[in-house]
């Protein structure tokens, strides 16, 4: 992974020569165009519906390239930086920051109100991690936090009540400690920044010093200490999944199996558990250590700066992000729409489907927050990843792997 | 022999059982590796994942084309490191390691580069191309060191001979290093047969993608769909096993007559 983040970096460095047409050729809105989007397979099948969907709607050829995890990014900044980009590409939040800086994205704002879209019918809190030097870059096309997924039938089994919205930290240890007999752990946790971020808030810390420019981490200050020793005291309890058994088995297989109560993750899980028969799921709100707080998840189109299409690219974009476009990916089942009108529809909502609780993902939007949108963030946060991974996993001293983010994340965020 | 070759054989004996398992199913505990019923129909529902035999077909012409041309050219380029005299033969094998040397990852722009600017970037045939420079100088430095067993005296008296530089390579330094042709062969048709980072970022279109990508991109399928990523996987390796079966035969007699 480490060695991936360091070969993109060094590529998206080589992309400074990118060639820049002149703004005024935008081409014909229904010129053909190529999508790259990173999808796994079964993903895949939801994007080609929507490519047809467009295309039956009488927008332009659209070639689409689904590429999948790992792959995405290599094969776009390779493409960026032999000037061979696709004209539109979908990228996370957390992702995008260094592509705006080399000029490989052409801002997506102006062009959608040429298409008629009003970003005020979609969530505020995608639209502003998608900002960045004050322009709208690319347009977010979901809106998913960070939820407890439970399993209600080793609910029932340990006679421990369903969780409340507004449960605290405690409430969640109880449960998970109650929930811990034989072969079942209470919770699976890990240890990537994007799943301790909402307890590093929820109790007043903070990642960094600054969300708009940060120069340090903050992990270390006592908010944000408290929340990360809460997560090893927990971890010390016994009641999640040993190194071994993570080492066997990923935390939702462990789920599906009835080997774990409880794990954290976004809407992205739901297809897959939908698919186990016999198992009953549900989600719940994160548990509270001081005040509310979840993280953002979403994902963006956005326009590449090289492209010769512009006016299609905007046209396909404004599409799939629309009304019928997000009706589309919503009823995949793994996205939660950033469309306000769809998100509160019954394409997402869908009672008949678990989870019944579809709800919380948008009961959490007032409180979500998003990890800093910054060129280096991606090595940032394998950094944070890997050290807090050998609290976790390997008994390590909480304070020695802190010091250790600091020595090597801190000259990170320092760099540009 | 017979314990090494179980431990080699395991993997695709498990490749070919979880192929037959049924999927949607929970992941199991522990190895639940016999298929009850076998599920034979995940075979036909690679090809709803991915066009496989418009990828076979592509990997295929790939192998047909690029594996000739490699080993035509490496042959050559060993010749010439052979018979260059002193300095320039200490250089040119220094080029050759100090080429191996350079990360892939390095030459991943500089090819695309290349090859959209002579507007050759996005057809099944592209990675081919690769072909064309070698594919690898660890090929090239295989035939120097093949051709160094030959005395100089008969390539010395080959040349006297009247032979042109093509006829020595055609009708003697090439016959005389028939394994490591042999040797060259295989390891690139293996190359070819599997390599996906080279299509991923040179080639744009997916119906122009090889096999491989085809594989990789499925790698990433839900833990409950394994049993049909697994079908692929038995799809793409078969054809590799084939053909090594039918060339085994010519690869060890050529390798025991030398």
């Amino acid at each position: 992974m480490r060695s991936a983040v360091l070969a993109i970096s060094v590529l998206l460095t080589l992309t400074a020569c990118a060639d820049e047409p002149d703004s005024d050729s935008s081409g014909s809105a229904t010129a053909p165009i190529t999508v790259q989007i990173r999808a796994e397979p079964e993903e895949a099948a939801v994007y080609r519906s929507l490519v047809t969907a467009y295309e039956e709607a009488g927008g332009g050829e659209v070639e689409l390239v689904t590429v999948g995890r790992e792959d995405h990014l290599t094969r776009l900044s390779t493409a960026f930086a032999s000037g061979d980009a696709p004209d539109v590409f979908g990228i996370n939040y957390r992702e995008y920051a260094p592509f705006v800086q080399r000029g490989a994205v052409h801002p997506i704002g102006p062009l959608l109100a040429q298409e008629g879209l009003d970003t005020a019918d979609y969530y505020e809190e995608p639209l502003r991690a998608f900002t960045y030097d004050d322009a709208l870059q690319c347009m977010p096309q979901n809106i998913s936090s960070l939820v407890v997924y439970w399993n209600r039938g080793l609910f029932e089994q340990a006679g421990v009540p369903a969780p409340k919205a507004g449960w605290t930290w405690d409430d969640f240890v109880a449960t998970a400690t109650a929930l811990t007999t034989g072969g079942v752990k209470g919770v699976g946790i890990d240890s990537s920044i994007t799943r301790m971020a909402p307890f590093v808030w929820s109790s007043g810390g903070t990642i960094v010093d600054s969300d708009e420019a940060p120069t340090r981490t903050t992990l270390h200050e006592p908010g944000a200490r408290a929340a990360l020793e809460a997560v090893v005291d927990l971890i010390g309890t016994g009641a999640t999944p040993s190194k071994e058994q993570l080492a066997a088995q990923g935390l939702p297989e462990q789920f599906m199996t009835g080997k774990l109560a409880m794990f954290l993750s976004s809407r992205v899980e739901v297809p897959a558990l939908r698919e186990q028969r016999g198992l009953d799921f549900d989600v719940a709100a994160l548990p509270v250590m001081g005040k509310p707080a979840s993280v953002l998840h979403s994902d963006a189109y956005c326009v590449a700066s090289s492209s010769e299409n512009r006016a299609a690219a905007a046209k396909f974009v404004a599409y799939a992000v629309g009304q019928q476009g997000q009706t589309v990916t919503a009823l995949g089942g793994r996205t939660v729409p950033s469309l306000r009108s769809v998100a509160t529809s019954p394409a997402f909502l869908t009672p008949a489907r678990a989870p019944a609780s579809s709800q919380v993902f948008l009961d959490a939007i007032p409180y979500l927050r998003h990890t800093p949108v910054t060129p280096s963030w991606p090595e940032v946060e394998d950094v944070i990843g890997t050290q807090l991974q050998r609290a976790f996993e390997d008994g390590v001293p909480l304070d020695e792997v802190l010091a250790e983010i600091q020595k090597q994340a801190d000259p990170l965020l320092q760099r540009q | 022999m017979i314990a090494l070759s179980v431990v080699f054989l395991a993997p695709l004996v498990v490749m070919v059982l979880g192929s037959l398992q049924r999927p949607l199913q929970p992941p199991p505990n522990g190895l639940d590796l016999w298929p009850d019923p076998a599920e034979w129909s995940n075979y036909s529902t690679v090809a709803l994942f991915m066009p496989l035999a418009r990828l076979l077909l592509n990997s295929l012409l790939l192998v047909v084309v690029a594996v000739p041309v490699t080993v035509v050219v490496t042959s050559m380029a060993g010749l010439a490191i052979v018979t260059a005299r002193g300095r320039l033969r200490r250089w040119l094998i220094g080029i050759s390691v100090l080429m191996l040397l350079v990360p892939t990852a390095a030459l991943w722009v500089p090819r695309v580069v290349l090859l959209r600017g002579v507007g050759l970037a996005d057809t099944p045939l592209t990675v081919a191309l690769l072909a064309l420079a070698g594919t690898t100088p660890f090929y090239v430095l295989l035939f120097a060191l093949a051709y160094s067993r030959i005395p100089t005296s008969l390539l010395e008296a080959a040349t006297l001979e009247g032979l042109s530089p093509y006829a020595v390579w055609r009708r003697v330094a090439l016959p005389l290093a028939r394994p490591a042709a042999v040797a060259v062969a295989a390891l690139s048709g293996l190359y070819y047969w599997s390599t996906f980072m080279d299509p991923l970022t040179l080639v744009s279109s997916p119906s122009n993608w090889p096999v491989a990508l085809g594989l990789r991109g499925l790698s990433e399928m839900e833990a409950a769909l394994y049993p049909i990523y697994l079908a692929a996987a038995v799809l793409v390796t078969a054809p590799a096993l084939l053909a090594f079966g039918i060339a085994q035969r010519s690869f060890f007699s050529s390798v025991e007559r030398s």
